[in-house]
């Protein structure tokens, strides 16, 4: 079975990068993981993610996207499917594997067939009426992350409110609400991602896809040979 | 209709974030078309005869030998399997079985021999195959340059559009080469490797 692909999308400066490193950190023990990276103009992503030690550097891979961060996710995804599977194929049998897009603006999603899952970030710091003014992420990600609570007394952010709102615009679909300084959050998000996993070891992992109208696509083997086919 | 779909840049087979070494170059706009068109003379050329090659139903693992001694530089070589794989990856979804053969088989997937496979397969003959290279490479190059310059986009289209002379002559050449040719760009080699170590690029050539 090849790994868990979950996507990590959110505008610029949000925590992306800094949700991965801390859910990697929280997991690297008992699983083994990759990170692709998506930067605009550097591979800043993919340094800092090496710098904080949490997976080999040679786990965490970055994509150039040629101004695009956007459609290397969603319409054109060879690159990111390429990385990922060469991670898989290299370091192989990974557990998971964390595609983090470029910072987008709120209609930035994935392919369905390049992320199995979805996370959204948004921070306090961004604006609190971001949740309200929502957008395909905000609504149907398959996790909403609020970060950097312990920002919100600082910047006049009611987290209450952009909680309400996501609840509003999601429905049933989860909303966490952390601060990766607090720990107990940082636990929050791996459970949320140790769950995703067994759902997807199970088969049983549907994603919610936030984007526009798409087909739905699943993997599966066949054969020794890989297919996505719609249905 | 199929050499367009091939030809269309939202054809999902990563061209997108590639700058046909535009980016590594880093002249001064004035001088980036005759960037392209030494692209089009020699790696271009090069790339159109091995897929016309390909096309015609030559030997794909002797044509594979032959364009990767005429791609020296390694980033390039790289670039061309990814973006060979992600013809593949389409051919799998549009034409199921078409390449199967040729993928269990080779380690490197060149882009200009996947697309000569495919070409052959769809029933492109070796110039039409030959001019959909040329055009998506000077087109790409083209593509990435309002990105990187002060540019307007009809301007870089216009020049596209002014090497339609070229481009359908160097497809007739490349579809009628008895031997494959082989002129070299070393600077286009040889920032290649420096731009793919570079840490502030935008575009992956």
């Amino acid at each position: 079975m090849r790994a868990l692909r979950i996507g990590v999308a959110g505008p610029v400066g949000t925590g992306k990068s800094s949700l991965v490193a801390a859910v990697c950190g929280a997991l690297a023990a008992e699983l083994e993981l990759g990170v692709v990276t998506n930067d605009i103009y550097t591979d800043e992503d993919a340094r800092f993610l090496r710098s904080t030690g949490v997976l080999p550097d040679d786990r965490i891979v970055a994509v150039q996207t040629g101004c695009c961060p956007h459609t290397a996710i969603r319409d054109d995804i060879s690159e990111n499917l390429e990385a990922a599977e060469r991670l898989d194929a290299e370091h192989g049998p990974l557990d998971a594997i964390f595609v983090e897009s470029g910072g987008d603006n709120l209609t930035a999603t994935f392919s369905p067939a390049l992320a199995d899952v979805q996370i959204f970030v948004l921070d306090c710091a961004g604006g609190d009426d971001v949740p309200r003014k929502g957008g395909p992420g905000v609504a149907r990600s398959d996790l909403l992350v609020i970060n950097k609570t312990d920002l919100a007394p600082h910047v006049g952010a009611d987290v209450e409110r952009m909680l309400a709102d996501s609840r509003a615009a999601r429905g049933a679909r989860p909303v966490l609400a952390v601060s990766l300084r607090a720990q107990d959050d940082v636990e929050r998000l791996a459970g949320w991602v140790g769950a995703a996993l067994a759902s997807h070891r199970a088969g049983t992992l549907r994603s919610a896809d936030p984007g526009p109208m798409a087909p739905h696509h699943h993997e599966h083997e066949h054969d020794g040979h890989r297919h996505s086919h719609p249905h | 209709m199929l050499d367009l779909l091939l030809a269309d840049a939202r054809t999902p087979t990563g061209g997108f974030a590639h700058s046909g070494g535009v980016e590594a170059a880093g002249l001064p706009l004035a001088q980036v078309r005759e960037l392209v068109r030494g692209r089009l003379a020699t790696v271009g050329l090069v790339d159109a005869a091995v897929a016309a090659a390909a096309a015609r139903g030559e030997d794909a693992d002797a044509l594979e030998a032959a364009w990767a001694a005429r791609t020296p530089a390694p980033p390039l070589r790289d670039a061309a399997a990814r973006q060979g794989r992600a013809l593949l990856r389409l051919a799998d979804a549009a034409w199921p079985g078409a390449l199967d053969g040729y993928r269990s088989r080779s380690p490197t997937t060149p882009r200009p021999v996947v697309l000569g496979l495919l070409g052959r397969r769809l029933g492109l003959d070796g110039g039409r195959v030959a001019r959909v290279c040329l055009y998506d490479d000077a087109a790409t190059a083209l593509a990435a340059v309002p990105k990187l310059y002060a540019v307007d986009s009809v301007t870089v289209t216009a020049w596209l559009a002014g090497l339609a002379p070229l481009i359908d002559a160097l497809a007739e050449r490349a579809a009628a080469a008895a031997t494959l040719p082989a002129p070299a760009a070393p600077l286009l080699d040889t920032r290649a490797v420096v731009h793919a170590a570079d840490r502030r690029r935008l575009f992956i050539t």
